[in-house]
């Protein structure tokens, strides 16, 4: 096929030399070695019983003459799929399209330019580079000046995607402003047209220039991920292409702040299709951590990355009942169901009405509470109007008197089933609609209605609907009005006209009408924002480029991404500072591929062409081993007597392997000082968080008590010694790999030994969801360790009292169980091998290097973070101490709390 | 001067680090009449020493001041004290100084020379410490008391030629450290006048274990140090069971040689501890009782 061509082929005449080489090499006899020997006199006049062969032995010739041939072979600079350049001596000008379409296979972009950029070195041809969107800095494209094809290699890898389109109108002023003399041109072309340029024009500027090669990706190749829409329980996902991409699958990722997936959606796209939907399934209280939508693979690019700021998270829902000050009265007060169904999952607000309407409100609840016309009514049909949600519930004063902030018109008086004077046995609710924000919801059998008010009928009362009882009369009605909503709820919020609000589907009910609302932005007007962390062009969040400026808030909606401005986060700095998202996405308009390229040009299709590879220093490599390995033949027939260990040496030397880094501590340092130690998972963010929570966790213990710890040290059980250590804190990935024989039986003895290990699923309590799969990877990891029977912690355990008195034993989660060992198990005085929990209590404990907590508790607050600490100390101390605490320190205080 | 070696102390520092762990060697002395001096030995009869050797009557004609009061105030005669006659024997030392000796067949290992030095002085002080005289063949009189091993270190480096010693007390003990790599012929011609001089002692022969395995291969000219003729080896592994057999017609010669002169022949390599020949040594001049 002729793959194979030489770039100085008369170097190969030198191949007619290895003859005389053969002949030289086979004559000479090696120099004898000379060697100091007190008794020579004995070796004197010894009969020649056997000779070294004068002539080097043929496979010796062989290795040679073999060596010698590789080098010049090498030195012809042989190249593997060689590129084929023009012949013609033209400059060649390479045109870069770098715009957010290029990203995702910029690496095949790199490499077509970079091929013709070595066929131009080959041929000696000087090389431009002409990149067509605006740099980082915003200045406009302009082509390089004419250079050596080598100097122009280093600007083409210096070249990275950028987070906007490409300009390729200005490129074409560019062009038109530089041109000199004739020059051949390759443009490596995204494909798609930006701004309803479609590349036309300056493909005909560059084929009047000279010949003109156009290599464009697989079509339909960048993708858009289009803002999601936020549905009840779910985020609505679409992804966007160009048109004539083959069938493929997208998979959209959901990441939190710190990197993890908590969700995964696959939109299949059919070959052609120009976009994909679906939908992201994920409860609220996830929902809300997330920070970014990513298309999943390498480089998902600036338009492949959503990031979601607080209006897609933050929902605070003012509360008000007629009467405010029987509203919490447990199981009667008419808020207390409310106040619990939503308080997990949203920021729930209190006060008057006016208090409320003061701050912005994503729902409003009122609970039986008639509005006064005039202002009231005014300032709650304006926060309607301007995209509030009005959610009411109706009672004996809303049934009394209705007023004209309802989803539709109430008859006077209540609807009593089931009563002593009425024939109607109380209702079941009827199954939700399709189209009901409630679909998917089964209401239960038992949940029943015996007192509503009932809606007027009037015409389209069925699509208002979200709700209906068996017979059909409506249980939720909503109207929108203006941008915003009213929703009634035909019943009570408290169970005194139905059992709704005592079963879990009034949950989930009220959960997905406060994830209908529109979310709250907090500043808006003048402000401006800062960029805060920006996207670049591979979707990657990064510092701002100095050129970024900040954007007005009110305007930030209306901005287009640019240098000026490009994609990411902006806000005020600081903690607890908000953050509003700029995405590419949101400002891409419908994709459309590019111009065909003009005749006479050349098409290329990037990607897929074998890279051309310079064969070379390869060969050069092989001959200096080859000689390398000569000389240790020879050293070894001279009698240097060189031993295998030192063959070893020299090849390792030639050889550079790089050595696995090994955690740990330097020998001997590990049995000076007592330290806590985590288990390496290979997740290097996991293995981050261990050692930030077992630094903070130490400097805690070493604040509070009279332990003093060192430093944590990283272990891989197996390769080190666990002995010196009297605690391994064990974070369980979902991805975990199995632990070796080694490890599991280092494992084991350390539990024998009185050693106790932690392991920790992260996903216990208020964390559970998050790391889905753990609980399978910690049976999996602990199949061949022996764990004695467990038992969640019992009130009176040691490790609830070894320090602190604790009532439950929180970490960044709280609420979940935590196994220890049985407390009939007798070996090792009854101290725990195992402790077994998924409150992420490593992130709880952790410090960042300036000293903060980086990783908020949930559901939070300071206690909790204190608890976590304290817990930490008892753990501690139980693992060096045992049992000792267990009888004797709190014996007095556990009498006088007895009683006694 | 003294300083050699890559301990880095003294020699005789080292030497005496090394016969530190042996206790102070007593030299049987037979021919005590002929080294008529003080030393540590009691011989079975009085004379001048510190250790008590017996009460006599007084005798007339004996020196008032050698009365033992105390003793004799116990009865009506009058008695003297008088203590054991203790002596000394001389030890003479010779270590081959010739340029094969200087010679290591390894870095790691020490050379000859030195191993032969460090035995010396080991064995000197040893000797020294045990009471005995001590002197280096050819090197002026002999030395006693712990301070003299830097004497005779200093000596010993200036030391240098055949053993042979004009001044040689008769019947003295000697210990000959050298590779005894000669031929034999030379060999008896230099040992003979000891041997009729009356000394009886020990050889030692140090041998480096390349000098006993040859571990070379290949092709190689081996050249000895007193810039003798060199001999061409075209193939060092197939000569070397030839070699190991001339060596070892070499030692028996060398053992018969030994045996015939009375002396006693010890063999040390220097890649064994010194100790080793130390502990041989200290057993060959031991008398049998100390054993």
């Amino acid at each position: 096929m002729g793959a194979l061509s030489f770039a100085a082929p008369w170097l190969l005449v030198a191949l007619a030399a290895l003859p005389a080489l053969y002949w030289l090499l086979r004559v000479t006899p090696p120099t004898p070695r000379r060697q100091s020997f007190p008794p020579a006199r004995f070796l004197r006049d010894l009969p020649a019983v056997e000779e070294t062969p004068a002539r080097t032995p043929w496979w010796l010739l062989l290795l040679r003459l073999v060596a010698a041939a590789l080098i010049i072979l090498g030195l012809a600079r042989p190249v593997w799929n060689a590129a084929q350049g023009e012949a013609a001596d033209a400059p060649l000008l390479v045109v870069v399209d770098d715009g957010w379409a290029s990203a995702t296979d910029w690496p095949d972009r790199m490499a077509a330019a970079g091929a013709a950029l070595d066929a131009a070195a080959r041929s000696g041809r000087r090389v431009a580079l002409l990149a067509t969107a605006p740099s980082a800095t915003g200045e406009a494209p302009r082509p390089t000046a004419w250079m050596p094809a080598e100097e122009a290699r280093a600007r083409l890898a210096a070249l990275r995607p950028l987070p906007w389109a490409p300009d390729r109108a200005a490129a074409l002023a560019a062009l038109r402003s530089w041109r000199n003399e004739a020059f051949a041109s390759l443009y490596v072309m995204d494909g798609l047209s930006h701004g309803g340029d479609d590349g036309s024009a300056l493909m005909a500027a560059l084929g009047d220039e000279g010949s003109l090669q156009v290599a464009r990706g697989v079509p339909g190749g960048a993708r858009v991920l289009a803002p999601p829409r936020a549905e009840a329980d779910r985020l609505a996902l679409q992804i966007r292409r160009a048109p004539g991409g083959p069938a493929a699958e997208a998979a959209v990722l959901a990441m939190t702040p710190d990197g993890r997936t908590l969700g995964r959606a696959v939109l299949p796209l059919p070959a052609g299709a120009t976009s994909a939907e679906g939908a992201l399934e994920l409860p609220v209280e996830i929902r809300n951590s997330i920070t970014q939508l990513v298309l999943e693979g390498d480089a998902p690019g600036a338009a492949g990355v959503m990031l979601l700021d607080e209006r897609f998270r933050r929902r605070p829902v003012g509360l008000l009942a007629a009467q405010e000050e029987a509203a919490d009265t447990p199981l009667t007060g008419a808020l207390y169901y409310l106040d619990r169904a939503l308080s997990p999952t949203a920021e729930i607000r209190r006060g008057t009405l006016e208090q409320l309407l003061s701050r912005r409100l994503a729902v409003l609840v009122l609970a039986d509470r008639p509005l006064a016309e005039g202002a009231e009514t005014q300032a709650v049909a304006r926060f309607v109007e301007q995209g509030g949600l009005l959610l009411r519930f109706a009672g004996p004063r809303l049934a009394e008197r209705g007023d004209s902030l309802l989803p539709v018109p109430l008859r006077a008086g209540e609807r009593a089933l089931g009563s002593a004077l009425s024939w109607e046995r109380p209702q079941n609710l009827a199954p939700f609609a399709e189209n009901s924000p409630f679909a998917g919801l089964t209401p239960p059998a038992e949940v029943t209605v015996s007192t509503q008010v009932l809606a007027e009928p009037v015409p389209r009362l069925a699509e208002r609907s979200w709700a209906r009882l068996a017979d059909g009369t409506p249980l939720v009605t909503f109207e929108n009005r203006g941008q915003g909503r009213i929703v009634l709820f035909h019943v009570t919020a408290n169970a005194d006209w139905s059992d709704l609000p005592l079963s879990g589907l009034y949950i989930d009910m009220l959960r997905r009408i406060v994830a209908l609302s529109s979310g709250v932005v907090g500043s808006e007007g003048e402000a401006p924002l800062a960029p805060l962390e920006t996207l670049d062009g591979f979707g990657r969040l990064g510092a701002p480029p100095p050129a970024a400026g900040p954007i007005q808030a009110a305007r930030l909606d209306a901005t287009s991404p640019g240098p000026r401005h490009p994609p990411g986060w902006y806000g005020t700095p600081g903690e607890g500072g908000e953050r509003r998202a700029l995405n590419l996405s949101a400002h891409l308009p419908e994709l459309l591929p590019a111009a065909p390229s003009p005749s006479g040009a050349r098409e290329t299709r990037i990607g897929g062409v074998p890279a051309e590879r310079d064969l070379g220093p390869w060969l050069l490599a092989a001959a200096l081993l080859l000689l390398a390995a000569d000389l240790l033949l020879s050293l070894q027939s001279r009698g240097l007597g060189l031993r295998a260990r030192a063959a070893v040496v020299a090849l390792v030397l030639l050889l550079p392997a790089p050595a696995p880094a090994q955690p740990g501590l330097p020998e001997g340092a590990a049995a000076l000082a007592t330290r806590l130690a985590y288990v390496v998972t290979g997740n290097p963010q996991a293995d981050e968080v261990s050692r930030q929570g077992l630094v903070g966790l130490s400097d805690y213990v070493n604040r509070r008590t009279a332990a003093g710890l060192a430093e944590p040290v990283a272990l891989r059980p197996g390769q080190d010694d666990l002995s010196f250590y009297p605690l391994l804190y064990w974070v369980v990935l979902p991805d975990a790999a199995d632990p070796s024989g080694e490890a599991v039986a280092a494992l084991n003895a350390f539990m024998r030994n009185g050693g106790i290990i932690l392991f920790d699923t992260r996903n216990e309590g208020s964390g559970e969801g998050v790391s889905l799969g753990a609980d399978a990877a910690l049976r999996r990891l602990t199949r061949n360790l022996q764990v004695p029977p467990l038992a969640t912690v019992p009130e009176d355990h040691v490790l609830k009292r070894a320090f602190y008195l604790l009532p439950d034993l929180p970490g960044r989660y709280a609420g979940g169980p935590v196994w220890v060992a049985r407390d009939t198990d007798r070996a090792n005085d009854s101290v725990s091998p195992v402790i077994v929990g998924g409150h992420d209590w490593a992130s709880a404990w952790a410090v960042d290097a300036r000293g903060n907590n980086p990783y908020a508790v949930m559901p939070g607050g300071a206690r909790q973070r204190t608890l976590a600490y304290r817990f930490g100390v008892n753990l501690v101390i139980y693992a060096l101490t045992g049992n000792y605490k267990g009888d004797q320190v709190h014996v007095p205080a556990i009498l006088e709390r007895l009683g006694n | 001067m003294a300083e050699r070696g890559a301990a880095g102390a003294p020699l005789p520092l080292r030497a005496e680090l090394a016969a530190a762990r042996l206790p102070p060697l007593v030299v049987a002395a037979e021919r005590v009449a002929a080294t008529v001096m003080q030393g540590v030995h009691g011989r079975r009869r009085s004379g001048q020493g510190d250790a008590f050797w017996q009460f006599r009557p007084y005798l007339p004609g004996d020196d008032a001041a050698r009365v033992d009061w105390r003793q004799s105030a116990k009865s009506d005669r009058l008695y003297l004290r008088e203590t054991e006659w203790e002596s000394a024997q001389t030890v003479a030392l010779w270590r081959d100084s010739s340029p094969g000796m200087d010679w290591s067949g390894a870095t790691t290992r020490p050379t000859k020379k030195e191993r032969a030095e460090l035995l010396l002085l080991a064995l000197s002080s040893l000797l020294l410490r045990g009471g005995e005289r001590v002197r280096l063949l050819g090197g002026g009189r002999g030395l006693s008391g712990r301070g003299a091993l830097p004497a005779l270190a200093m000596r010993m480096d200036a030391q240098s030629g055949p053993p042979a010693d004009e001044a040689l007390p008769r019947h003295a003990r000697g210990v000959l450290f050298s590779d005894f790599l000669a031929p034999l012929p030379e060999l008896r011609e230099r040992l003979a006048p000891l041997a009729a001089a009356g000394m009886r002692g020990t050889l030692v022969a140090l041998h480096d274990p390349a000098e006993e395995t040859l571990p070379y291969g290949g092709r190689v000219r081996f050249e000895p140090l007193d810039g003798g003729e060199a001999a061409l080896v075209p193939r060092v592994e197939g000569i070397r069971a030839l070699y190991e057999e001339r060596m070892a017609a070499h030692r028996a010669g060398l053992a018969a040689l030994a045996a015939s002169l009375g002396f006693r022949l010890l063999s040390h390599r220097t890649d064994h501890p010194p100790e080793a020949a130390l502990m041989a040594l200290w057993q060959a001049l031991a008398p049998q009782g100390a054993r």
